[in-house]
């Protein structure tokens, strides 16, 4: 973390004017993606070269780009390539899928706008889940995934959508495709696990995949009729604020999500979004 | 020749081992690959499926080819082609040779038990697969031997990765990785009566030891089939006068063709494996084509071909006489995959050859034992709790040899209802234990939900109220896929459980009225 905080100094005017979480719409994924990214300071504030990065997208389900139940192919390869051409060692990406993980890597479109890149993409190694402390309010601890821990920097890339019970899945509910174990008991206290996962796993950038989201039927969705175009992401370092302003594109408040509330009061990230800097670019 | 033949043997059993591990999805819904392309050469299951279901698969003509080449060549299938007889062979070769070998009497018991099955068939029963070499194989393959060998092979790779010894444990991985991708299976499988299964197919590969190919000697009915048609063969051995009798051709013989009795060599017994014309000191046997007929006749017995089916016969009666006959409700477990046809359809023409079980995505489909009687025995059928049937695959319905399961598109199949699921709210969290929970619903897959929730307002023990969304299933929505029994966080028996009533493939077994 040192280098970022020096960087950090040096650049201390510049960062004064740096908004926390950057808004940015258009047509192109790929070219909002990385204005995004840009408008933060680029990537090149959040990877180092010789870096092990870990893209974490959200390949859960058994469904095409255009259904809206994972990220979009071409956000996902755009953080990729820019990861690549900062100088990073090693992207890998990854997800533990809901259902088969082959068909749910293969129908998200993700692998092939990845491998070619040069990504290290692969299905998760059961192995690799340990036992992790974390003491929150609900998990005291839970096997996560090592190599999320052992990687230089973790960035997240969630899409947003419905949820039933959750009411909206972003990027804090992302992190459930690290769990192991018998991930779905902890519904019996979503909010709080939320949270508490976010104790433990603090990722360096995320990007919050908006430009299809489901708004019924979620998460995974099936029918053309819930999706809607946003052509939006949001990207900045706090996920509770990503999320927070990720209601607002549903209409909603951060305040109705519970996982939000919970996070913001365990000092995990900002809630009120009238604290967060927030730059709207359109291209 | 014996060197031409063993390679001709290899080749055929690498691309039979290639096409079994090529049946495992990649993530897309096609396989790439003809992998039943075995079972479509097999003339016993073309003809008992002909005779039992009145009609067959179009890629069955393929049969048509062995027909053709065992009536010019004889048995060539069964000692150039056959993987189990291959596989016999390289077992029987681990037998100490001592002599002569004894032969025993009883070859033509592979043709009383054809006959049985034939016999049943034309009474519309169809269990030729159980003894059908290929279909045997693939089931044995599928079920037992290959999650044995993925088991075995896992272990040991993950002993040594929790070892952890340094250097070795980088080039296991390695290695382990290249077998991943090449010939372990994407995910370890397991099956129901895995050991049965795999317990009888050690059973014959054991017999080898008692003689070299025992089970193409006395017991295989697709050898007894091609036997018949080789009647007729024009590929036929002869001897010439430099034969001593020295006896060398007979311990070498495959089959029990009698090759030391010259004229009295039976044809229909000749697995064409030229070894007594390696084998012969004095080069006396020779095989050509000739017309001339010098063999043994069959001499089955009139008495015991007819005792045979009756037999036959008589078996479809003793077997179908049970309970499910008269309720017409098969047991309420038995979940057919998706494009089953109608049970009793679907039980004349299932040969149990286990590809839909070895190709299922999620391990869900497994063997029947008397779920569906006897007759039924190895049948595939959903089990739920082990996996569920995933929404955007049609794999089972592609591999199946003989339409049994019909060939679905993706419309079709996410229409097609196997099942309902219905909810047991004595165990369900949200229903009896005043927590919350979601999973169900989350997972279930049809566009419009088939579980929905109705919110409500439960209390606790210390009176404390607590809003819980109570799940509810869809009967019209429902298609029975199992996913929600699959990951229902109620472990042990679940709370929300798939049974085959509401099945699109059933006129009866149906709940509500339409």
């Amino acid at each position: 973390m040192v280098p970022k905080d020096l960087l950090r100094l040096t650049n201390l005017a510049d960062a004064a004017e740096r908004p926390d979480i950057v808004v940015a719409t258009g047509a192109s994924p790929a070219a909002i993606t990385k204005a995004a990214i840009d408008a933060l300071g680029g990537i090149k504030s959040f990877v180092s070269r010789g870096d092990i990065v870990v893209v974490k997208p959200n390949m859960a389900w058994d469904r095409l780009p255009e259904q809206a139940a994972n990220t979009n192919p071409e956000v996902v390869a755009t953080v990729v390539r820019l990861c690549l051409e900062a100088g990073a060692k090693k992207v890998k990406v990854f997800d533990r899928s809901v259902n088969d993980p082959r068909r749910c890597y293969v129908q998200s479109g993700i692998p092939k706008a990845v491998s070619p890149l040069g990504a290290d993409l692969f299905y998760m190694d059961d192995r690799k889940f340990k036992e992790k402390q974390i003491k929150g309010n609900a998990l005291k601890s839970w096997p996560l995934y090592t190599e999320v821990f052992e990687a230089d920097k973790v960035i997240n890339v969630p899409i947003a959508k419905h949820h039933g019970l959750a009411k909206l899945t972003m990027s804090m509910k992302n992190w459930m495709g690290v769990m192991g174990g018998s991930r779905n008991q902890i519904h019996q206290k979503i909010d709080e696990s939320l949270a508490d996962l976010c104790l433990v796993i603090k990722p360096t950038l995320t990007i919050l995949d908006a430009v299809r989201v489901l708004v019924a039927n979620g998460p995974q969705g099936g029918n053309l009729a819930d999706v809607r175009k946003l052509d939006t992401v949001v990207a900045g370092i706090d996920q509770v604020a990503i999320d927070s302003f990720g209601a607002t594109l549903f209409g909603m408040k951060g305040s109705d999500l519970g996982y939000v509330r919970a996070a913001d009061h365990m000092g995990i990230g900002r809630m009120d979004l009238s604290q967060v800097r927030i730059r709207k670019i359109k291209i | 020749m014996q060197n031409f033949r063993r390679i001709t043997q290899g080749l055929f059993l690498v691309l039979f081992l290639f096409l079994f591990i090529q049946t495992e999805s990649k993530g897309v819904d096609e396989l790439g690959y003809p992998v039943k392309v075995f079972l479509d050469f097999d003339p016993l299951i073309f003809l008992t499926t002909l005779f039992s279901a009145h009609s067959v698969a179009k890629t069955f003509l393929l049969s048509i080819a062995v027909i053709l080449m065992t009536v010019i060549f004889g048995r060539v299938f069964c000692g150039w082609v056959c993987p189990l007889g291959t596989i016999n062979n390289m077992v029987g070769a681990l037998r100490r040779k001592r002599g002569r070998p004894e032969q025993l009497p009883w070859y033509r018991l592979k043709y009383y038990i054809l006959i049985c099955l034939l016999a049943s068939s034309l009474f519309g029963m169809q269990l030729a697969g159980v003894m059908d070499p290929l279909s045997l194989l693939i089931r044995s393959f599928s079920l037992s031997l290959f999650p044995t060998v993925n088991y075995g092979v896992r272990s040991l790779f993950d002993a040594i990765y929790n070892l952890n010894p340094p250097y070795l444990v980088t080039a296991s991985e390695l290695i382990y990785s290249f077998l991943k991708k090449s010939i372990l299976s994407f995910q370890q499988p397991f099956y129901l009566q895995s050991a049965f299964v795999g317990g009888l197919f050690l059973l014959i590969l054991g017999l080898n030891f008692k003689e070299t190919r025992f089970w193409c000697r006395y017991l295989c009915p697709l050898g007894a089939l091609l036997g018949l048609l080789s009647r007729s063969s024009i590929l036929r051995r002869s001897v010439s006068e430099g034969c001593t009798s020295c006896g060398a051709c007979a311990s070498a013989c495959q089959g029990n063709a009698d090759p030391d009795k010259q004229e009295g060599w039976k044809d229909s017994e000749c697995l064409y494996c030229w070894n007594c014309d390696d084998i012969c000191p004095h080069n006396a046997v020779s095989f050509g084509f000739s017309g001339k007929k010098a063999t043994a006749g069959m001499d089955l017995g009139r008495r015991r071909v007819i005792n045979s089916m009756l037999l036959g016969a008589i078996s479809v009666p003793l077997i179908r006489t049970t309970p499910l006959s008269k309720t017409g409700y098969s047991d309420p477990s038995l979940i057919r995959p998706p494009g089953s046809l109608e049970e009793g359809e679907f039980l004349r023409r299932c040969v149990k050859c286990g590809e839909c079980m070895k190709v299922c995505i999620t391990n869900g489909l497994q063997p029947a034992l008397l779920e569906a009687g006897i007759e039924g025995i190895w049948s595939p059928m959903l089990v739920p709790r082990i996996g569920y049937c995933e929404y955007r695959c049609t794999l089972c319905g592609q591999v199946c040899p003989t339409g049994a399961i019909k060939r679905l598109n993706l419309e079709e199949k996410n229409k097609m209802k196997i099942g309902l699921a219905m909810i047991d709210k004595g165990r369900c969290l949200p229903w009896a234990h005043a927590t919350p929970c979601i999973m169900c619903e989350e997972v279930c897959p049809t566009p419009k939900k088939a579980i929905w929730f109705e919110q409500a307002r439960v209390r606790d023990r210390d009176g404390n109220e607590v809003a819980v969304a109570q799940p509810r299933v869809d009967t019209r929505l429902c298609i029975g896929c199992g996913i929600c029994e699959t990951k229902c966080p109620v472990v042990g028996r679940p709370a929300i459980y798939v049974s085959s009533v509401g099945e699109s493939r059933s006129r009866s077994n149906q709940l509500l009225l339409s």
